[in-house]
């Protein structure tokens, strides 16, 4: 009750903060009305993730067909295969003759690889020679052409190693000595963050700021456009904003697209990630954190470009390619440190880059907000500026339509 | 058409810009010299070999000596290294003492394409270090050296990369994301000019102009930004095939052929769009859903295959995941064309779709009744 009168009297006191009430009713009121808005302000940012997630459930590619040629038709070469056939990644699904009839399967795409085993394999292996098992591999996507490199040469590897102790004792090494020099300098590789190298737990994280920006940007783009073309004097404001305040006007507005985006970036970052498995290992506070400044800048920067599409379809049918550029723009999948000088400065345009950096850094490596600080320091930066960019776009564009209906400012 | 800047804008602007920024951005091919770091505690002059020949791998670039594990774990999580190496104190002591001293690296897999590359380069280095090493032993011990390599690896992985041998990443993607731009602009291409004249309450004037024939004006609307793309699409494979000089395994006529199919599919899938609900901002949405889709749809991403079940027959309805395949079919495994026929075919057939929403669109460009929003 007491806040109430509070703000009752706030309003009779302050007559800006009634202004700005009036301006964000108003935009919530449009924002709901419109079929188009509430497509891309409330479906797209609810029903993108759980869809993008689906599709890439499976991180990791399981049972990849592969043609087996054993020309050595041995045991060995019969127990490599059926090493290879055991493992998760791929099977041999079936065996051919000759290399030929191995490429005519996989011409047909009924495999996506061949392992050849030379006729003088086993031969090899017996008389202590060396012998090469060759591989060709699928690579129309990298997945089928990592997943069964991988596998073939983690079979290889530990058969190789078991014929090397042989060999060994055979040259009249043995017991320490051999383990020795089978491995006098044993590595260990160790995957810091994405433990399961997993495809959706490297991709799904840009791609879910990626769906926060695009929607936020396309979202502000239809409404600005729609009532530019539906209403050719009130260009932009909504007429039950008198008094022209610009200001007034851009935090109204602003403040409906943070609040709405604030709860869908709680659902897009903190419950999608756990739902589908995804890597969430940040702290929630700093995810916050970080939030803040790029949903502000996202906000004023759509605001900006905003002014100046004519039409509601406008931002739709140019801006809609720029979400495969901003995907590469943002540096997970062609790393960050080999964008080129131009290209990164252009990237660095966009809220949703260093969103997307700081986002994965926090939320994926376990980052806390003082080893982001570029990226966290930038969204303020880019916060102020298009905050600046956008008051300039709209007090040109509500001064323009003041002209355009002729009416001296003060009256309005 | 030329009323608008909109119009140039989404088809000759757009893909320009796409080609240039594609091409310029994945000039490297792969991504080389990518910042890692070595923290090396033992500072002998074996752990500084170690460190100098990683620094002359193809992906790996040592930025920085680090002093201690969690000095470079923190180097990771700002993004300043992919990956580093741990050598540990005494290591050269204990390997010349055959106590095996251990090589640790870890790499961030958060970024996987940074993660798995540079992840090869310092397995390939580890094991090289390891050999040769074992190489010194045998020959202390009296090994002949033509039994040696027999000893050290007795079978060699001999990979080959069916197509795209250089792994190159560039050749990869853009025969994806090219034309899957393409595609996208030709939807919105379809549904706007079309879509624009429900809006506008001008699609009378748009049928008078065709003596009331729907079908002219429907393909008459359309031709022209079938050209359009068809030359864009064109420059693109010329870009590709020709000056990046990316894998071609049969005459570039079929990617140009696939390329024109890709078009005309795509149209006709535009117009379903714009027919189910002749109400512009709707086919717009629809397009623009589906177009970016398409990219995933492709199946180069993620192996459709591989993705959960049912989604093998919904790719089907995307014509870029046809023209994939015809890729994937001709110029990179070069196999007969007879391969790609039912490609053809599927991206052929796409053009009778537009009959469904014919005699809908047709009426009510006649009496104007769907609503304008």
């Amino acid at each position: 009750m007491n806040i109430k009168k509070n703000i009752v009297s706030l309003k009779q006191s302050f007559p800006i903060f009634n202004d700005i009430l009036n301006v964000i009713k108003s935009e919530f009121r449009t924002m709901f009305k419109d079929r188009g808005v509430v497509i891309m302000l409330v479906l797209a940012p609810l029903a993108y993730p759980v869809l993008y997630c689906s599709l890439y459930k499976n991180e990791t590619l399981i049972d990849v067909p592969v043609a087996a040629v054993d020309c050595s038709r041995s045991q060995e070469s019969r127990e490599l295969l059926r090493h290879m056939d055991a493992t998760q990644s791929i099977q041999i699904a079936s065996t051919y003759s000759s290399l030929a009839e191995a490429k005519q399967a996989y011409n047909e795409k009924i495999v996506h690889g061949v392992v050849y085993i030379p006729a003088d394999f086993s031969k090899k292996l017996n008389s202590g020679d060396q012998t090469t098992v060759s591989i060709y591999a699928d690579i129309s996507s990298f997945m089928y052409y990592r997943i069964i490199n991988l596998a073939c040469s983690n079979c290889v590897l530990d058969m190789s190693n078991k014929i090397q102790v042989e060999r060994l004792n055979a040259n009249g090494i043995t017991g320490e000595s051999a383990t020795i020099i089978s491995n006098p300098i044993p590595y260990e590789g160790i995957t810091l963050y994405n433990e399961g190298t997993g495809f959706a737990s490297f991709l799904m994280p840009a791609v879910l700021i990626l769906i926060i920006f695009q929607t936020l940007f396309l979202g502000i783009g239809i409404i600005a456009g729609t009532s530019r073309g539906e209403n050719r004097f009130h260009v932009l404001v909504s007429s039950s904003v008198h008094r022209g305040g610009t200001f007034r006007v851009i935090i109204g507005k602003s403040f409906c697209y943070f609040i709405l985006y604030a709860a869908w970036s709680f659902f897009i970052l903190m419950i999608i990630p756990r739902a589908f498995d995804l890597p969430h290992i940040g702290i929630p506070f700093d995810i916050m954190m970080l939030m803040v400044p790029f949903l502000l800048a996202s906000v004023f920067f759509s605001m900006t470009v905003s002014v100046f599409l004519p039409h509601r379809e406008t931002g739709m049918v140019i801006f809609m390619f720029m979400s495969l550029i901003l995907l590469f723009l943002s540096g997970v999948s062609w790393p960050q440190s080999n964008i080129n000088g131009f290209w990164r400065v252009f990237a660095w345009i966009f809220p949703s880059t260093c969103g997307t950096q700081g986002y994965i850094k926090i939320n994926t490596l376990g980052a806390d907000l003082h080893h982001i600080s570029f990226e966290y320091i930038s969204l303020w930066i880019q916060t102020i500026l298009y905050f600046g960019t956008c008051c300039w776009a709209y007090s040109w564009q509500i001064n323009k339509s003041r002209n355009k209906v002729n009416i001296p400012s003060e009256i309005q | 058409m030329v009323s608008r800047p909109i119009y140039f804008i989404s088809t000759v602007i757009i893909m320009t810009f796409t080609y240039v920024f594609f091409l310029t951005f994945f000039n490297e091919g792969q991504p080389n010299k990518m910042p890692i770091s070595v923290v090396d505690l033992d500072n002998s002059s074996l752990s500084r070999q170690f460190t100098r020949n990683l620094g002359t791998m193809q992906h790996s670039n040592i930025v920085r000596r680090l002093n201690s594990h969690k000095e470079a774990r923190e180097e990771v999580q700002r993004g300043n290294i992919y990956a580093f190496v741990e050598i540990k104190r005494d290591f050269a002591k204990e390997a010349v003492s055959n106590r095996r001293p251990i090589i640790t690296f870890y790499v961030n897999d958060g970024y996987l394409i940074a993660g798995s590359l540079i992840s090869r380069d310092i397995t390939y280095m580890s094991a090289a270090t390891s050999i040769g090493m074992q190489q010194k032993i045998l020959r202390a011990k009296g090994v002949e050296e033509n039994r040696i390599m027999g000893i050290l690896q007795p079978i060699v992985l001999d990979t080959h990369l069916i197509g795209n041998p250089w792994a190159n990443y560039g050749t990869y993607l853009l025969n994806v994301i090219l034309p899957g731009i393409l595609q996208l602009m030709v939807l919105m291409m379809t549904v706007f000019p079309i879509g624009v004249e429900y809006k506008e309450r001008t699609s009378r004037e748009w049928l008078a102009n065709s003596n009331n024939s729907f079908f002219a004006a429907l393909t008459g609307k359309l031709i022209p930004y079938t050209i359009i793309f068809t030359l864009l699409g064109i420059i693109g494979n010329m870009l590709l095939f020709r000056y990046m000089h990316y894998p071609l395994n049969s005459t570039i006529g079929w990617m140009f052929l696939a390329t024109f199919m890709l078009v005309i599919a795509t149209q006709a899938v535009g117009v379903i769009f714009i027919g189910i609900t002749p109400v512009l901002r709707d086919g717009v949405t629809f397009a623009g859903v589906f177009g970016m889709l398409g990219v995933t749809f492709a199946g180069s991403t993620f192996p459709i295959e591989q993705m959960p079940t049912g989604t093998r027959i919904f790719s089907d309805f995307f014509p870029i995941h046809h023209y994939f395949e015809i890729y994937v079919n001709q110029a990179l495994n070069g196999v007969g064309i007879h391969y790609s026929y039912i490609y053809f075919i599927f991206l052929l057939s796409f053009s009778v779709l537009p009959l469904i929403v014919f005699n809908r669109l047709k009426k009510a460009a006649i009496n104007q009744n769907f609503p304008i929003k």
